[in-house]
């Protein structure tokens, strides 16, 4: 192994490992060593998210580790990934998408708001977490505020689930519609329902919101 | 009442955090030193552990992890701190029989023991699931007539008279009425009148736990939930229903879904949570009686290998140290007219009356869809006195466990699950009988299962 494979190596495992000091030194000591960022991005942080975000999906590890991880990422995205913008590579294959999630008015329920939160930071996504019984107009007044690609919301219970209706709703009645797109979920939330909320879509677990997430991305962007 | 209203105050006075800290700092942290402290482990293999030292640790550090942490109050961000004697004092209180229901239905509540030769009490209905108004009745009749049901556990109405209803707003008041009056009216009109009922399921906010206090709906006899928050937290809306029930008198139920695999991470660090929820429940719940319902953070059913082991253990921990009235909730993946559905009844049924508790449910599907029927909860009841009744042993019900695990742990591959059938597809809803096809595959299972040591079940 070069010291190259070394370094990210290195970075790769303190992501893993959930050290938010050795990924933050990991990656400072790889930026002076003189790595292309773009190289620390792809196959230091984002391979790193990736094999916790499979890991946790094999029952490997559990919450803690995920939310660990996703701290060590952002702090290390936070060093490597103004050098890639300041450049505009092509090839970017980390996420610089920003998302607003919340679990909807009158809903308290976040075991799942809380898991796709930190695998959509795990991989990438600056997440602003609102927490949970979030009235619709702060979770638009956020997204407005951070310029958010997403909006993520989320309901356990049946007789909360139509507020997230009226958030869609609301966005259309204010002209922000086109402004962000909505991802919903919930235990009972189904495709069909998704699409006569008029949402952008839904998935059925953590993972796939998080390659939803990127698809909408990709969509909005162009 | 006054003493109540001191925790209460707590919950504006005590130390500020955030709720990021308080989950990772606090209740990852703290419950991952305490895994490694009691060195806590966990066998896949062995779901009904016969090791006392084991259910005596993870009572330890429950009770650690309670006096080290308190409760969170998420709307003050303020914890809620309590003192060793205050917890010890709470132990000391947990009511050892409970009476609920009225005249011949009435049933009373006993503290069950590992390996308890007294069948469980049997507490069914689709705990929660969204059942259409158009069904409801037949939905309540469906539970109340079979003999073996002692208690009745409403679903939710998501409309009334065809108008949404919505957490928290008026129509909510209309939806916990509403299904109150069709409880009361279905187990009147299978004869049984004063069955106890755990009410009410539509009431998702205070505001309809508040509203069904009166005898016309919640009686004083029945049960209602007070729910906490993952983990070891509460908000205002969940302390006002306590506070609802000191002078009204209705028995409080406290149920922590302490998600396994969640802030504590695998099942053993699950187990010390849920420890140390039921015991910081008696104090700001004001439990009467505690639900143990542990939620797999992936697949969400009690049916799980991890979730099952956190049932166990967590009663006999309470069982060897603390004894109290615990109802175990079986939330099977699998929905009505589905095999699994009934091996995953079984296998928890199993569980929870092997290890100290009385049995609620089965929520068929997740308890997310109106999935369900009463065949399913006439199978939970027979399991559960077989088990009782044959004086099955920690070890006879563990390999039997693992030989329906074999049946039915694929289903948890499946990324549409395994919904099933709805009630009116699975039921004649004149007759308020099985179709032919559910009443075979539930005749066929019952057969499966005396071959496989359960053979106290009746021949159907």
């Amino acid at each position: 192994m070069n010291d190259e494979q070394e370094l990210l190596r290195r970075l790769r495992q303190a992501v893993i490992d959930g050290s938010k000091e050795r990924s933050v030194a990991e990656a400072r000591a790889a930026i002076e060593a003189g790595i292309d960022p773009l190289t620390l991005l792809n196959e230091g942080l984002v391979d790193g998210a990736d094999e916790i975000g499979a890991s946790f999906q094999e029952g490997k590890i559990f919450l803690p580790e995920l939310m660990l991880s996703g701290i060590a990422l952002k702090a290390a995205m936070a060093i490597v990934t103004p050098l890639i913008k300041d450049r505009n590579l092509p090839g970017q294959r980390a996420v610089s998408g920003t998302v607003v999630i919340a679990t909807i008015q009158t809903d308290v329920h976040d075991i799942g708001k809380n898991l796709v939160a930190s695998m959509l930071s795990a991989a990438g996504f600056t997440v602003h977490d609102l927490g949970v019984d979030v009235p619709l107009n702060t979770i638009i007044g956020k997204a407005s505020e951070v310029d958010a690609d997403i909006i993520a919301c989320s309901a356990l219970l049946t007789t909360s689930m139509p507020y997230m209706r009226d958030l869609v709703g609301v966005l259309e009645a204010t002209g922000l519609r086109e402004r962000f797109k909505v991802m919903v979920g919930g235990a009972s939330i189904t495709p069909a329902l998704a699409e006569e909320m008029r949402a952008d879509g839904t998935a059925d677990d953590a993972i796939g919101a998080v390659a939803l997430a990127r698809k909408l991305l990709r969509e909005r962007r162009g | 009442m006054r003493r109540y209203y001191e925790i209460l105050d707590r919950a504006n006075r005590g130390p500020y955090l955030t709720e990021e800290q308080w989950d990772l700092e606090k209740v990852a942290m703290t419950t991952r030193h305490l895994v490694e402290k009691y060195k806590l482990s966990w066998n896949p293999s062995c779901i009904l552990p016969r090791d006392g030292a084991l259910a005596d640790a993870v009572f330890e550090a429950g009770m650690e992890l309670a006096e080290s942490l308190g409760v969170y109050c998420r709307d003050t961000k303020r914890v809620i701190e309590f003192d060793p004697q205050e917890l010890e004092a709470g132990l000391r209180r947990m009511p050892q029989t409970l009476t609920m229901g009225e005249g011949k239905d009435q049933r009373t509540f006993f503290v069950r023991g590992i390996e308890d030769g007294r069948p469980p009490l049997i507490w069914s209905g689709n705990a929660g699931a969204p059942i259409p108004e158009r069904y409801y009745l037949e939905y309540v009749m469906v539970y109340a007539q079979e003999p073996i049901v002692d208690l009745l556990n409403p679903g939710s109405l998501t409309t009334v008279d065809g108008f949404e209803v919505r957490t928290g707003g008026p129509m909510e008041i209309a939806a916990c009425r509403r299904e109150m009056e069709y409880m009361r009216i279905g187990a009147k009109r299978v004869g049984r009148p004063g069955m106890p009922i755990l009410a009410a399921a539509s009431a998702v906010s205070a505001l309809g736990d508040v509203a069904v206090a009166h005898p016309d709906y919640m009686r004083p006899c029945d049960a209602h939930l007070v729910p906490m928050l993952n983990e070891l937290k509460m908000d205002n809306g969940n302390l006002a229903r306590a506070v609802n029930a000191i002078e009204y008198g209705v028995r409080n139920a406290s149920l922590p879904c302490v998600s396994v695999g969640g802030l504590g991470g695998d099942a053993p660090g699950s187990a010390v949570v849920n420890v140390a929820s039921f015991v910081l429940s008696n104090l700001v719940c004001l439990s009467d009686f505690h639900i143990c319902h542990p939620i797999h953070i992936r697949h969400v059913a009690t049916s799980t290998r991890a979730v099952m082991w956190v049932e166990s253990i967590v009663g006999q921990a309470f069982a060897r140290n603390a004894p109290c009235i615990m109802v175990s909730d079986i939330f099977p993946k699998s929905g009505a007219m589905t095999r699994e559905l009934l091996y995953e009844t079984a296998a928890n049924a199993i569980v929870n009356t092997l290890s100290a508790a009385h049995l609620e449910g089965p929520a068929a599907a997740d308890g997310a869809a109106p999935n369900c029927s009463g065949l399913e909860a006439r199978l939970m009841g027979e399991v559960g006195h077989a088990v009782a009744r044959q004086r099955m042993t920690l070890e006879e019900g563990n390999a039997i466990v693992l030989a329906l695990l074999e049946k039915y742990e694929h289903i948890f591959a499946r990324r549409e699950g395994n919904p099933g059938l709805p009630l009116d597809q699975v039921y004649n809803l004149e007759t308020l009988r099985p179709i032919p096809e559910w009443q075979s595959m539930y005749e066929e299972v019952v057969g499966e299962l005396r071959v496989m040591g359960l053979e106290g079940l009746p021949v159907p």
